[in-house]
C-alpha cells in the first residue's frame, strides 16, 4: 500500500467505526494472537471518540451538565459526524454545536441551542485578543463640540449575542444547581472579559443595538440615537455609555475628524 | 549534529497550574507547553506564557504539525506556530512523528507511520520545509504506538536515526513511549536506546501510562513508573545530559507532585552522571 492508501484506510477506521475486520485491515496492519490488528485500531478508534467528546465537555461544561453522560455523548457523536474538526486548535472543535442544536432540536428543550451558543460566546471571549480599557474621562477630553463625531474603540473581547431563549437563567441555575425552569424568551446578551474571568449579562435592545453600532464604528451622535425612545434619552445614553467605560468595554476614544 | 541546550529539568505548564506556578515560581529550570494551547491572540494563557517566559526557558511542544501527512502542511498551522515561536522565543521547538490530518479533518491523535523509505523521503522533505520556515531545527518525537504496519521496512529507532540524518532534525526522546512500545510490540526497549545516535539526541520526555492488560497505553495520568525510571537511568548512560521534563496531562495533581517528579529525575539524573563527571574531571 501507498502511504497515501495507508493513511486514507486509518483514518476511515479510526473515525468512521468501520467494522474491525476484514482483509484490508489485516493487509495493512500486524497483530498477535494477543492483540489482533482490529484490537490496535480499535484502540485508537476509542482514543478518537473519548478525546473529542472530553474537548467538547471543557466547551460547553452546562450543557453537558444538563444532558448527562448519555446523551452529551451522543449529541457529541451525531455532531462530529456531520462536523469533523478541521482546525489544529482541538478547542475550536464546538464552534457550530449551537447551529447544529437549532437545526436538530430538541422539542422539549429548545434553549439548549442558546445555551450552548452563549457558552461558546464564553470560550471565544476568553481566547479574545487584549485590550487595554480607557475610562470615562476620554469623554470628558473630546469635549461637548467633538462628542457627536468622535468614535468609540470597543474591547475586542467583547461580544454581542442574541439568544431567542434565557439562557442566561438556565446558565446560572446549571452552574449553582438550582430547579431548572421551562424555556423562557431570551435576550440580546453581552459577553466580556475582565482581567482573565469571562462574564455575561442581559442587555435592553436599545443598548445592544447601541453596541453593536459602537463595535463597528458608528460615531456617539449615532450610538446614542439608539435610546431615543427612552423618557430621558441623553441621560439614558450617558449612563449606558459612562457604564461601558466602568465594566472596561471600552479600550479608547477616537476625536472626529477636524 | 544536535547542539544539545543545557536547560536541566522541567515540567510541563498545565492551565490547572497558572496562577500557582506564577505564584510560587517553583524551583524548575525550564517549562514546556502544549503549543496549539497558546496559539491565540490573546487570553489568559498567552498572558501566562509570556510572564513565564521572562524567568526561564520555554519549549513549544506541538501535537498537530502532522509531520507525518499526505495532506499540504497547513499554512495557516504554520503561520500560527511562527507568530508564536517569534513571541515567545522558545528553546526548542517540538513535535511528534506522526500524522494526524486527513483531507483536511483532524483527527487531534497522534497516529504511527509505516517505517518505509516512500515514508522517510515524505517526512524529510516536510521537516526541512518546516525548519526552512522557523529558520530553526525542531525535534520530533517518537510516539507511543499500539499497530505495526505490514509494509514497515525499518525499525523506528532505524526511521528516526535516517531521518535526522536526512533533515537534520533531531529527536525528543519519549523514554515512556519506548517503555509502552516496546511492551506493545514485544521488542526490547534497551535496543531502541542502543540503535539511537547520541548526536541526535535534544531532550527526554517522562511521563505515566497504564496497564491495560493485553497492553500499555500512554496516559500521562500519573507518576512516572518504576520501569520508565530504571530505562530513563540506561537512556542517560547512553545519551548522557539531556534536558528532561516530566509530562502529566490528566488527573493532574497539584503542582508540588508534578516538580517533585521532576526533582526525581534530577536526582537519578545526578546519580547516573557523577561517576562519568568524576571520571571526567
Amino acid at each position: 500500500m501507498t502511504l497515501a492508501e495507508t493513511q486514507a484506510l486509518f483514518h476511515q477506521l479510526v473515525t468512521d467505526g468501520a467494522p474491525s475486520g476484514g482483509a484490508l485491515l489485516d493487509g495493512c496492519f500486524t497483530g498477535t494472537d494477543e492483540l489482533t490488528a482490529a484490537d490496535r485500531v480499535a484502540i485508537y478508534r476509542n482514543m478518537y471518540a473519548a478525546r473529542l467528546v472530553e474537548a467538547l465537555r471543557d466547551t460547553f461544561p452546562n450543557l453537558a451538565r444538563f444532558l448527562g453522560e448519555e446523551r452529551f455523548t451522543a449529541l457529541t457523536q451525531a455532531y462530529l459526524a456531520e462536523h469533523p474538526s478541521n482546525h489544529h486548535d482541538v478547542g475550536r472543535i464546538g464552534r457550530l454545536l449551537a447551529a447544529f442544536l437549532r437545526k436538530y432540536p430538541d422539542p422539549d428543550r429548545l434553549d439548549l441551542a442558546d445555551l450552548a451558543e452563549l457558552e461558546w460566546a464564553r470560550n471565544e471571549v476568553f481566547f479574545a485578543p487584549d485590550s487595554r480599557a480607557a475610562g470615562v474621562e476620554a469623554l470628558a477630553e473630546v469635549g461637548t463640540q467633538g462628542a457627536a463625531g468622535a468614535r468609540l474603540r470597543m474591547a475586542l473581547s467583547l461580544k454581542v449575542i442574541d439568544l431567542a431563549h434565557d439562557a442566561v437563567a438556565l446558565w446560572r441555575g446549571l452552574e449553582s444547581g438550582e430547579l431548572l425552569e421551562p424555556p423562557r424568551a431570551g435576550s440580546a446578551v453581552g459577553v466580556w472579559r475582565r482581567g482573565f474571568e469571562v462574564f455575561h449579562g442581559a442587555l435592553p435592545a436599545e443598548e445592544a443595538a447601541a453596541l453593536r453600532a459602537a463595535k463597528e464604528g458608528a460615531t456617539l451622535e449615532v450610538v446614542c440615537g439608539f435610546f431615543a425612545d427612552r423618557p430621558d434619552p441623553a441621560v439614558d445614553a450617558h449612563a449606558a455609555i459612562a457604564s461601558w467605560f466602568a465594566e472596561g468595554w471600552v479600550s479608547g476614544l477616537a476625536s472626529a475628524a477636524p | 549534529m544536535l547542539q544539545r541546550l543545557d536547560l536541566g529539568h522541567g515540567i510541563g505548564l498545565r492551565a490547572r497550574h497558572f496562577t500557582e506556578f506564577l505564584e510560587k515560581r517553583p524551583p524548575v529550570s525550564w517549562v514546556e507547553v502544549v503549543t496549539e494551547n497558546f496559539m491565540a491572540d490573546g487570553g489568559r494563557p498567552i498572558a501566562v506564557l509570556e510572564k513565564v517566559r521572562r524567568d526561564m526557558p520555554v519549549v513549544l511542544h506541538g501535537v498537530s504539525l502532522s509531520i507525518g501527512s499526505v495532506d499540504p502542511l497547513s499554512r495557516s498551522y504554520l503561520s500560527d506556530l511562527e507568530d508564536l515561536v517569534n513571541r515567545i522565543e522558545p528553546a526548542l521547538v517540538t513535535d511528534h512523528l506522526c500524522w494526524g490530518t486527513h483531507r483536511g479533518q483532524y483527527v487531534h491523535d497522534l497516529l504511527p507511520l509505516p517505517y518505509t523509505e516512500e515514508s522517510l523521503d515524505h517526512v524529510a522533505g516536510r521537516v526541512a520545509s518546516v525548519q526552512e520556515r522557523l529558520g530553526r531545527r525542531i525535534l520530533l518525537e517518537n510516539p507511543s504506538s499500539y499497530v505495526a504496519f505490514r509494509d514497515s521496512a525499518m525499525t523506528e529507532w532505524e526511521f528516526l536515526t535516517a531521518l535526522c540524518t536526512r533533515s537534520g532534525c533531531g529527536i525528543l526522546l519519549d523514554v515512556n513511549n519506548v517503555y509502552v512500545s516496546a511492551r506493545n510490540f514485544g521488542f526490547d526497549p534497551i535496543d531502541y536506546l542502543d540503535g539511537i545516535d547520541p548526536r541526535h539526541v535534544g531532550q527526554f520526555h517522562l511521563a505515566g501510562h497504564r496497564d491495560k492488560g493485553r497492553y500499555l497505553l500512554d496516559t500521562h495520568d500519573g507518576a512516572v513508573p518504576p520501569a520508565v525510571w530504571d530505562l530513563y537511568r540506561e537512556a542517560l548512560r547512553r545519551f548522557g545530559r539531556v534536558p528532561s521534563l516530566v509530562e502529566w496531562d490528566d488527573h493532574i495533581p497539584p503542582l508540588e507532585e508534578v516538580v517533585a517528579e521532576s526533582r526525581r529525575a534530577a536526582a537519578i539524573e545526578a546519580e547516573e552522571l557523577a561517576p562519568a563527571l568524576r571520571r571526567a574531571s
